[in-house]
């Protein structure tokens, strides 16, 4: 293989190098604004994060798996995951083999960054080598590999049913323009290296056909029209990257090391919020995963929106969508790059002015300390477990059985876990609620805090400092007194099928407990949908704005989706999930508390 | 021969009006589903205003349709339009053509079990006013206790409430309350009663006398407030929450027991009556009259009548009225 | 002060001519909803702040209406949201409130 061109140049480079120096020029300017948009204390730990080999190893590993294998879409949707792997990663190969190409066969142009995108223009074959036509040979295979996924895409546009996605997003003129600039770039590199295959040489994709054209056109074949379209290709679609959809990918390679730094979302536009935004791939899976979007009217309000919204600036729709959204976890839960839906938007609640602050400094809990002392077992029944009365009997019924000697702290009325505020964005308020359910249970001097609604789960296991307390939610409890012997159970014959709450399931990762003890206590069916993938029942407290009306749309997808294996009835474990779903179910539905309780006896 | 006329439901609609059809020469035919006669009205005790015995409207009312053909135990399996009448198919096998068809099927009573924060089924002394009629003819119950020192009574339990999916007012609980109140004031008259009430609709004749008696004579407390939970005191008596919105004041109350006055609600089944007779439910669930001012029994197809409680919240004399009403007018039908 | 011996006791009527409804028209134009109340009294009931602030959404609305300051009454709410979850009406009391700490802002602490 040797060089062809003296100059080791043409004029038809030109498009594609002034487009790598922009995109690389935006790249770094934004890397920087970014940069300078952590707050002190964020940079040190990112910075450090890089330079620390186990997050360094871990942030290549994952840019690996997630940006070019795509594996996390692979797992959910094979079609899906074989077209985006095999662009992404077939054309990192390219680009890699390319360089290779330059490397060993023409070392003194590796400075030249347009060579190893362009090699077969400027190469002619001198002698054929097995090292050669392997190379080759991956060439072809890789650049085959591209063209396969860049067919599925074609498919996928017109008819997006075939990839089990029922709804996509609309792309916007410029996301156009980049789509078909990606899907030209590799037919026209195909037919520019086939038409010089005779010279530079080839393997089975370009030199069958590369024969053909010579014995037809002889000398005449048209090259430089198509070198030239492929530079152009390639130009405008890394020229438009920037400002269309196509960002995601620098920005996903940030978002990457920066969450594995831990750095988590402070400011509701700029740093890590900014990056999510823009890592965001406009996809449109989060559309047919929201539980919201069982009523057409609810559809622009998914993620995928609020980041196109948040881009584009348009305060009133980023209000809008971020109030309306029920919190629920599921769009992060599916999406490939991890978007924090909820999260982004509980930080544009935050950012709302209000006039009139709560503040819960003239409460006197004093009584509440009092009510809480006397036992190393608390329990904490929530603010909604007052209106479902049949989770707090069976609970207490349990404790009996078992022995178990607990004060009921909220008994006679109680302080907000202070999650309702914190996603509201009102996190001083929320912060004055956690400061004062601390000191109850810190001084109660319990060991173990017992807790039966998930929303009021996860705000202690997140938010809460309590050293020394193991803080359960019931079924983790109760679990753990089934597995110790203290509670025996008879295993019934009612067919159940289990609701994971979102705050229970997505939000703190219980998923095995529950299931274990309908388990051991009756017979367990699966919903349509289940972990991950189970939709919220529409009771979520996380929506500020959805009204009642609106929610019966939820709670019914959801219902029907839990009755497609036919259960004799619905175990949940969350006082919100069991109230929604009881307004409207044909069967019967029970908070797990209840069916172990129904279907216990105690040691003795 | 006399001619046909199929009557669904054999509660107090279907018993009147067929006894009426019988006085003007039909055959009625009667399908009820249960194993006997009299509907929701038979369980009660005693009717307002006048404290009537059920009982003894039932016997007439049985006795007086005793020619009629009744089928109980029995459904209807399909009902197909044929000729200018339908053909109704019943599910113990017996086909029967007729040209004018009465639905009297009545309501459904709210299950109180889904406002579950009144702990119906959860808590021990909570009862609902079906439950107390039963015991007031003699049921045993021994979720009442033998001499509770207070009594509350939760007025619009599964109605106008959206909440349990029906914001129409029952129209019969007010008073049923105030009947059920005194009752118990005279079983227990050491006992306080509480009417916990959002507002107290007594507009029918002398219930407005009830509504004096019950304040002057038994003392019967009315607070105006609904109630919006129910817990149970380490002690084990219940404590009911509500505000007493007259003085703008939360309020509680321990209650020894707590009768829940189960609304009046459209049946589930109404939809399919409907689809299977092409006949439409209203947006409250229940059946579509034709207007519902002057033809409130009357569907939209031919031949088709309601009476009762099928289209609507009604009492006991509204119903007999639209009994008698839908006998004369499938009378004018038929004789066309 | 002159002491003159008696006083003149301020009229405990009132007045609905004179009544600064701003507030709660702006409310109602915000979450025309808050129409919907029939003044139950179950938010109060439930709710979990009413004995340190005497918060009741009624009280709230019934006062917004007479043209009176409900800032006090707010001002321990919790957001729990148990109000939402009880009323007869299917009013979005919880963001009836959010929405009404929102209007004082604009229109300052009255």
């Amino acid at each position: 293989m040797i060089d062809r061109i003296a100059s080791g140049f043409h004029p038809f480079v030109i498009p594609f190098v002034f487009g790598m120096v922009f995109v690389i020029g935006w790249c770094i300017l934004a890397l920087v604004r970014i940069l300078f948009q952590l707050t002190h204390q964020d940079r040190l730990a990112f910075f450090k994060s890089l330079v620390n080999p186990k997050t360094a190893l871990r942030n290549i590993k994952d840019i690996f798996a997630n940006c070019l294998l795509h594996v996390k879409l692979w797992k959910r949707n094979k079609l899906l995951g074989y077209m985006h792997s095999s662009i992404a990663f077939g054309w990192f190969m390219l680009i890699v083999l390319g360089h290779l190409e330059v490397f060993i066969y023409v070392p003194h142009r590796i400075n030249l960054f347009y060579y190893p995108i362009f090699f077969n223009y400027f190469v002619s074959e001198a002698d054929a080598t097995i090292g050669g036509s392997l190379l080759f040979f991956l060439m072809d295979f890789f650049l085959l590999m591209v063209l396969s996924g860049i067919v599925l895409a074609m498919v996928k546009r017109f008819r997006s049913m075939l990839f089990g996605m029922r709804r996509t997003t609309r792309p916007a003129f410029l996301d156009r323009i980049g789509l078909w600039a990606l899907w030209m770039i590799f037919p026209l590199r195909w037919i520019a290296e086939t038409f010089t295959a005779h010279i530079s040489g080839g393997s089975f994709l370009t030199a069958p056909m590369s024969h053909l054209l010579v014995r037809v056109l002889g000398d005449n074949i048209p090259v430089m029209p198509f070198w030239w379209a492929y530079s152009i290709a390639l130009c405008v679609f890394i020229c438009v990257l920037p400002f269309t959809r196509y960002r995601h990918i620098p920005a996903e390679m940030l978002l990457i090391p920066r969450r594995n730094a831990g750095l988590k979302i402070r400011n509701a536009r700029k740093g890590l919020a900014k990056v999510e935004v823009f890592s965001c791939p406009n996809c449109g899976v989060c559309i047919d995963a929201c539980p919201m979007s069982v009523k057409k009217a609810n559809i622009k309000d998914c993620t995928v929106y609020l980041n196109r919204q948040i881009r584009r600036g348009n305060e009133k729709r980023i209000e809008q969508i971020s109030d309306k959204c029920l919190l629920c976890g599921k769009c992060e839960a599916v999406c490939q790059v991890g978007v924090q839906g909820p999260t982004i938007r509980v930080a544009q609640r935050s950012i709302r002015k209000y006039g009139l602050s709560q503040d819960y400094s003239n409460i006197d809990i004093q009584p509440l300390v009092d009510a809480a002392k006397g036992s190393k077992v608390v329990y904490f029944a929530g603010c909604m477990t007052k209106l479902t009365p049949r989770i707090s009997t069976a609970m207490e019924s349990l404790f009996k059985k078992a022995g178990v000697e607990y004060v009921w702290m909220d008994r006679d009325g109680g302080l907000c876990c202070g999650r309702p505020m914190l996603t509201a964005g009102r996190l001083e308020q929320a912060g004055q609620m956690i400061a004062m359910n601390e000191r109850i249970i810190k001084e109660s001097g319990a060991g173990t805090l017992v807790l039966s609604c998930p929303i009021c789960y996860k705000m202690f296991k997140e938010h809460y400092n309590l050293p020394g307390v193991k803080i359960v939610h019931h079924t983790e409890y109760l679990e753990e007194l089934v597995r110790s012997g203290v509670l025996k159970l008879e295993k019934g014959d009612t067919f159940y099928v289990y609701h994971d709450p979102c705050e229970l399931g997505r939000g703190s990762g219980i998923y095995e407990a529950p299931r274990k003890l309908v388990g051991q206590a009756a017979m367990i069916v699966d919903a349509g949908h289940t972990r991950e993938e189970r939709s919220c029942g529409g009771g979520s407290l996380g929506s500020l704005t959805l009204s009642f009306a609106q929610r019966e749309a939820i709670t019914k997808a959801s219902l029907a989706d839990l009755g497609v294996n036919h259960p004799d009835a619905i175990a949940t474990a969350c006082p919100l999930c069991l109230a929604t779903f009881s307004r409207y179910s044909s069967r019967p539905v029970r908070d797990i508390a209840e069916i172990v309780d129904i279907q216990s006896n105690g040691s003795e | 021969m006399k001619e046909n006329v199929v009557i669904i439901g054999g509660g107090v609609a279907g018993l009147e009006a067929a006894r009426q059809l019988l006085s003007l020469g039909y055959m009625p035919i009667v399908v009820e589903r249960k194993k006997s006669l009299g509907g929701h009205v038979a369980q009660w005790n005693r009717l307002f205003p006048d404290m009537t015995p059920t009982k003894d409207l039932m016997e007439r009312l049985i006795a007086d349709t005793a020619q009629a053909n009744i089928f109980t135990e029995t459904g209807i399996r399909f009902i197909n339009r044929l000729k200018d009448g339908y053909n109704v198919m019943l599910t113990n096998g017996v086909n029967i053509y007729s040209k004018a068809v009465l639905i009297a099927t009545g309501f459904g009573l709210f299950d109180a079990r889904k406002k579950e924060e009144y702990g119906y089924g959860v808590y021990d002394h909570v009862i609902t006013n079906a439950d107390l009629e039963q015991w007031f003819n003699g049921k045993e119950d021994n979720r009442i206790p033998e001499s509770p020192q207070s009594i509350g009574f939760v007025h619009c339990v599964g109605s106008r409430d959206v909440k349990s999916c029906n914001s129409q007012c029952s129209k019969v609980c007010c008073m049923t309350a105030v009947k059920q109140a005194i009752e118990l004031k005279e079983k227990f008259p050491q006992a306080e009663i509480y009417c916990f009430y959002m507002d107290l609709r007594l507009f029918g004749k002398k219930y407005e006398d009830f509504y004096i008696s019950a304040q002057k004579d038994y003392g019967i407390h009315f607070i105006r407030g609904r109630v919006s939970e129910v817990s149970e005191r380490l002690e084990g008596r219940l404590q009911v929450k509500s505000e007493d919105t007259l003085s703008g004041k939360p309020l509680k109350v321990g209650i020894d027991l707590l009768v829940l006055m189960s609304g009046m609600v459209a049946r589930d089944e109404n939809s399919e009556i409907a689809s299977m007779l092409r006949i439409q439910t209203d947006s409250d669930g229940f059946l579509k009259s034709r207007d519902n001012i002057y033809s409130i029994i009357e569907s939209e197809r031919p031949g088709i009548f309601f009476a009762g409680a099928c289209t609507g919240t009604k009492t006991v004399p509204e119903t007999v009225a639209e009994a008698r009403a839908a006998a004369l007018e499938i009378h004018n039908y038929l004789s066309r | 002060m002159i002491d003159f011996g008696f006083k003149i006791n301020p009229s405990s009527t009132l007045d609905l001519d004179k009544a600064d409804l701003t507030l709660y028209n702006k409310l109602v134009r915000m979450e025309p909803e808050a129409r919907m109340c029939m003044a139950c009294g179950s938010c109060s009931a439930t709710c979990m702040s009413a004995e340190y602030s005497g918060m009741s959404v009624r009280k709230v609305l019934l006062a917004l209406q007479r043209g009176k300051d409900v800032s006090m009454m707010l001002s321990n709410c919790m957001l729990c949201g148990k109000c939402t979850m009880v009323c007869p009406r299917g009013i979005n009391t919880r963001h009836l409130i959010l929405s009404l700490c929102r209007i004082y802002d604009k229109e300052g602490l009255k």
